[in-house]
């Protein structure tokens, strides 16, 4: 593993998935928070993953199609 | 729906307002042997309570249904086959609907029935060959695509060189095993613990496969934006 006095940027890249999904503990966040408001090369590619992130997630969006959705309902268990 | 309305009537109480059936102390009267602390009403309470159970869980999970089809959809190959997934899936989960525990996630209980049925379909047998994770570090396509372009555009700008049908073919070439962390985690939404649970594997492997599998993504968004990988 490397280290921010090692070599900073490297750790900030290692830490650039588990920072964006809100999986790291206090101390890794504040350390990777201080990395990133002093290196605008990193700064710029966390911008960026999160940017793809959300454009992954909008451009895979296919709707449920209304027949499905009837068919869904028609699994109930009838009343009686 | 007025629930009363729909269910049978085995205990209706006759004119003076007395049930139809004895009461246990009427029972004793008779020399009836009691019955247990099931007695009719309570029966048919239970029953009642069971029912509006029943039908709350089932319009929550309807209700769930299009954020569960939007992640199923990509754990499998073309819409046809999420489909008949997502009706075997809600098929099994309406008839055993009693071990859902209320209180804890139902759309992560949901997807657990739904990816269990896909891996009895034997899905896992069709293995997509080959493809590896680059050992590159993740700004890899962020500095790809700013490589490219001659005029260092800003981070937005840079995502917008991907167009939406290079996403989706990059998605589905990403094996199943790292592309069902990456669907249950960046368009689920699911924390690493819930995707733990609904692939039934250690958090630590769900970590080690959506790291790869993002980078797998990546690799494939690269050459499908810029040809390099």
């Amino acid at each position: 593993m490397t280290s921010f006095a090692d070599d900073p940027c490297a750790k900030c890249e290692e830490l650039l998935q588990p920072f964006l999904d809100r999986e790291l503990n206090d101390a890794e966040r504040v350390e990777a928070e201080a990395h990133l408001s002093l290196c605008s090369y990193c700064r710029k590619r966390y911008r960026f993953e999160e940017h793809l992130r959300r454009f992954v997630r909008q451009a895979v969006v296919e709707e449920m199609a209304p027949e499905l959705k009837a068919r869904l309902a028609a699994l109930r268990t009838p009343l009686f | 729906m007025y629930l009363g309305e729909r269910l049978p009537k085995p205990f209706a109480r006759n004119s003076e307002g007395r049930s139809s059936v004895p009461t246990p102390e009427e029972n004793a009267l008779l020399g009836w042997p009691a019955m247990s602390e099931t007695t009719p009403d309570t029966e048919a309470r239970r029953l009642a309570t069971e029912a509006r159970d029943r039908v709350r869980f089932e319009e929550d999970a309807l209700a769930l249904a299009d954020q569960v089809y939007r992640v199923a959809r990509h754990l499998v190959g073309s819409r046809e086959e999420a489909e008949d997934l997502m009706q075997e899936a809600y098929a099994r989960a309406f008839r055993s609907w009693r071990s859902f525990r209320p209180g804890t996630n139902l759309r992560a209980w949901l997807l657990r029935i739904l990816t269990n049925l896909n891996i009895d379909r034997g899905r896992r047998l069709q293995r997509t060959p080959g493809l590896e994770p680059l050992e590159e570090g993740d700004y890899f396509l962020y500095n790809r695509l700013e490589e490219s372009s001659p005029d260092a555009p800003d981070e937005e700008r840079v995502v917008e060189r991907l167009s939406q049908d290079s996403v989706v073919s990059a998605l589905s070439a990403v094996p199943h095993d790292f592309r069902d962390v990456v669907v249950l985690v960046d368009i689920g939404d699911f924390s690493y613990a819930d995707a733990a649970q609904i692939l039934d594997i250690p958090i630590g492997t769900v970590m080690s496969r959506l790291h790869r599998g993002r980078r797998v993504l990546k690799q494939q968004l690269a050459q499908e934006a810029v040809g390099a990988a």
